[in-house]
């Protein structure tokens, strides 16, 4: 080693260390392997040279460990190996950015530990997960940790820009290399024969309860398969068969009692009674099942006649069917209260989760799967423990003419009773297979050309890469990422022409993003999806060994392209948005319609199904406006509120009636198949006008709003257990936010409410 | 003691708990709220129902 004039090199974080060529060497000689030139002794012979260089620049002073670096690329580029001063620049910065991120990391680390979660935004960008409990810590953790590797390892320079510059927003960029979003689970295919959670293998339920319980860990599973909301798309017709099994076992029992009290000279057996049904089966060609056949309850007597008398048999018949109707009825309720309760207190996701889940239902006419409607929606309506609204799952009713939709229909019934759960308990939501969108798709019979909604508003039904498939179970959505459409109406300055090419770009760039992401979830494998792929609950999985790539199969999901503040945008282009004019909603429907043109466009180029989707937004509705304010400065009607409109929402603040807000959304839902939802706000009064109620639902059908639901406050006083409207004092007990019940107050209500326990709502 | 305690102090520190729904999804405290939800949702007006 030649000396030099140099003898220590400061390091970023301040230490001095003693210059060391050999290290230099290493360092080149990595730049020179990559660019595949293997030369040890060429690698000296250019650290020879930077140390000369840089005794030559200033002798006997300490250097800073950029200006060595500086001096290696310019001795490699001198040398005339310039492809490997550019893998060594590519290291450095690669370096600088891992660096980088280790220290926010750290940063981040740090405010997940000990910020109260009430203070720390951070903390709160998922409504659903406690940042303050330990498993709910460890999870923002590891969710920290996964964004910083992929922003400095997986993502390219330009998307990780635009992210974290706010022109997009990768959603669940945590899981980027990890998994995808969402899947209808089709529960019928899944329970036949049984299935395995990849913890256990579980049999075919044989009970309604069974049933219930088994769709709550379905749904359980496939959370820990993905990182998105998990939905049920045929809760009626799937629970329904449990519904049938739980009849014919009660039938049986029933059965058995009543020969025992009615023919107590024989004896008689569990196998007695099977096989007396079995025989009565045979001779009738039906089964005992819910609205009983008469010719099955004349082959019964027949069976029976032999050996009870015929004043028994007639009193076994007028017996049986109503008492076992009644007990399925009662069994059922108490499963679906089993549902609700479960699903809103089960943990998946390391604890720290209770599951994003959602059940759609409505269209099954069979008298088990309206059984599980009617018992599903009751017990939603009675609620929790002291009354407390279920939070989980999110409930879907889905309308059709012809099924619930009018008053001749046969689940009209259930159309009203979902109309006043939804008035009591905010769920069930709307959505409208007449919708044309959606009626092109509807087979009447086949569930699965239903469409279902799944998470806060994700839907799959076209699919380009297999057109024979349009259907809406075992696929879903594999990534989204949405584009900041304010700042595209700020940056054109009234300029039409620039904001749509500028549009264009930011398209163009965030699908070639959704497809960088879906290189790395395509080469995947079975094994890493042990539920979703595993038990054949995502489209085609079923014909893949464990070891197979994914790639195939996932074409069935959607790779989709959201939007946020479709309002905030024409206010910076054209001064107005579109709850104030007509010409402004032409205006919005003609960007809307630009951006679903361009998914239909890309679909067709890459044989995949990009897809729009009217962005739910709920960490980004403040993250991109907060980022704007900082470089736009507060523009009215813009940037100058902490959050962006939702998606193509009027925006939240402007007052508009029920029915022109209904008119203003509907078109904008057929230009969004990702994904869509429109909200009507009510006060209390108005949501207990049950007529006023179903009016705005039928009012939404009507319009061709795909998904909608109707927000009205829900209150509870969780010490009286009062629900309902509070404003400042508490209607039942008088009492204010944080004060004590008066004394004389608590003893009045504990005569009057006997089966509340106690007042204190405690926990 | 106990009884006698929550005779006086029922309810003394515990707010009302108000559900709304945010982008879809239910939620039972707004303590768990973002920054920018918690605003948005502050401006909701209600839509009349006139001519629905």
């Amino acid at each position: 080693m030649q000396k030099t004039g140099v003898r220590t090199i400061t390091k970023r974080d301040g230490r001095e260390v003693l210059y060391d060529e050999t290290k230099i060497a290493k360092a080149i000689l990595k730049a020179l392997v990559a660019t595949g030139k293997e030369d040890v002794p060429l690698a000296a012979q250019i650290a020879n040279e930077v140390g000369a260089a840089l005794s030559a620049k200033n002798s006997g002073q300490s250097y800073l460990i950029e200006d060595v670096q500086d001096e290696v690329e310019k001795a490699l580029m001198r040398a005339g190996y310039e492809d490997a001063a550019k893998s060594y620049i590519l290291y450095r910065a690669q370096r600088t950015n891992v660096r980088e991120a280790n220290t926010s990391l750290m940063k981040a680390f740090d405010e997940i530990t000990n910020a109260d979660a009430r203070q720390s935004d951070l903390k709160r960008d998922n409504a659903n997960v406690d940042g303050n409990t330990a498993m709910g810590s460890m999870l923002q953790i590891g969710s920290a940790a996964a964004k910083a590797y992929n922003s400095a390892y997986l993502v390219t320079k330009q998307h990780a820009q635009a992210h974290t510059e706010g022109a997009i927003h990768i959603h669940d960029f945590d899981f980027y290399s990890l998994t995808t979003t969402c899947c209808q689970i089709d529960l019928d295919q899944l329970f036949s024969g049984g299935f395995s959670t990849g913890h256990g293998f579980l049999r075919e339920p044989q009970d309604i309860q069974s049933y219930a319980a088994l769709a709550c860990i379905a749904i359980q599973s496939n959370q820990n398969d993905q990182h998105g909301g998990q939905s049920v798309p045929n809760f009626d017709y799937a629970l329904g068969k449990g519904v049938a099994k739980t009849y014919r076992r009660l039938f049986t029992e029933n059965l058995l009692k009543a020969l025992e009290l009615l023919a107590p000279d024989k004896e008689w057996s569990k196998d007695q009674a099977k096989l007396l049904v079995a025989l009565a089966e045979e001779k009738a060609g039906t089964g005992p099942k819910l609205a009983l056949d008469e010719t099955y309850l004349a082959s019964l007597r027949e069976v029976l006649l032999p050996m009870v008398s015929a004043e028994a048999a007639d009193q076994i018949l007028a017996f049986l069917p109503n008492t076992t109707e009644k007990e399925t009825d009662r069994r059922t309720y108490q499963a679906m209260e089993a549902v609700i309760h479960n699903l809103n207190s089960m943990h998946s996701r390391a604890g720290a989760q209770t599951p994003f889940s959602s059940i759609n239902y409505g269209t099954d006419t069979s008298p088990e799967g309206r059984m599980v409607m009617k018992n599903v929606m009751l017990a939603t309506e009675a609620g929790l423990g002291h009354s407390e609204t279920p939070i989980f799952p999110i409930q879907i009713f889905k309308l059709k003419a012809g099924v619930n939709y009018n008053p001749e229909d046969p689940n009209y019934d259930l159309f009203e009773l979902a109309c006043r759960c939804s008035a009591k308990r905010l769920f069930p939501n709307f959505t409208n297979l007449d919708a044309p969108y959606n009626l092109q798709y509807y087979k009447p019979g086949r569930p699965e050309t239903e469409i279902a909604t799944m998470g806060c508003r994700t839907r799959v039904m076209a699919n380009v890469y297999d057109p024979t498939r349009q259907t809406a179970f075992g696929r879903g959505n594999l990534s989204f990422t949405s584009i900041n459409l304010p700042r595209l109406g700020i940056e054109a300055k009234g300029d039409e022409t620039k904001f749509y090419q500028d549009l264009d770009n930011v398209l163009e760039l965030v699908s070639a993003q959704l497809l960088d992401r879906f290189e790395i979830q395509a080469k995947k494998s079975v094994r890493n999806f042990p539920f979703l792929m595993g038990q054949g609950v995502w489209m085609d999985s079923e014909t893949l060994g464990p070891d197979d790539e994914i790639r195939e199969v996932l074409k069935h999901g959607t790779l989709s392209i959201g939007f946020i503040g479709l309002a905030e945008t024409l206010k910076a282009l054209y001064g107005h948005h579109h709850g104030e004019s007509d010409e402004m909603q032409q205006k919005g429907l003609a960007i809307v319609s630009h951006m679903n043109d361009f998914c239909a466009k890309k679909s067709k180029e890459k044989g995949m199904n990009f897809t729009l989707l009217a962005t739910p937004a709920e960490g980004l509705s403040g993250r991109f406006v907060k980022i704007d304010r900082k470089k736009y400065g507060s523009l009215p009607g813009i940037t100058d509120r902490d959050y962006y409109t939702n998606s193509f929402h009027v925006p939240v603040y402007h007052p508009i009636s029920a029915y022109d807000k209904i008119q203003k959304e509907a078109p904008y839902h057929a230009l969004t198949p990702a994904g869509h939802i429109t909200y009507v706000e009510l006060d209390g009064d108005t949501a207990d006008n049950l007529e006023a109620f179903m009016a705005i639902v039928r009012c939404m059908h009507d319009a061709g709003v795909g998904y909608g639901s109707i927000n009205h406050p829900v209150d509870r006083d969780p010490v009286c257990g009062y629900v309902g409207i509070i404003d400042e004092v508490c209607p039942r007990c008088g009492r204010r936010a944080g004060e004590p019940i008066a004394p004389d107050k608590l003893d009045e209500l504990r005569r009057q409410y006997p089966q509340i326990t106690e007042f204190c709502g405690c926990h | 003691m106990m009884e006698n305690n929550t005779n006086i102090q029922a309810g003394k520190g515990i707010g009302f708990e108000r559900i709304r729904r945010i982008t879809g999804y239910l939620v039972g405290t707004m303590d768990k709220w973002n920054d920018g939800k918690k605003a948005e949702e502050h401006d909701r007006v209600k839509h009349d129902i006139h001519n629905a």
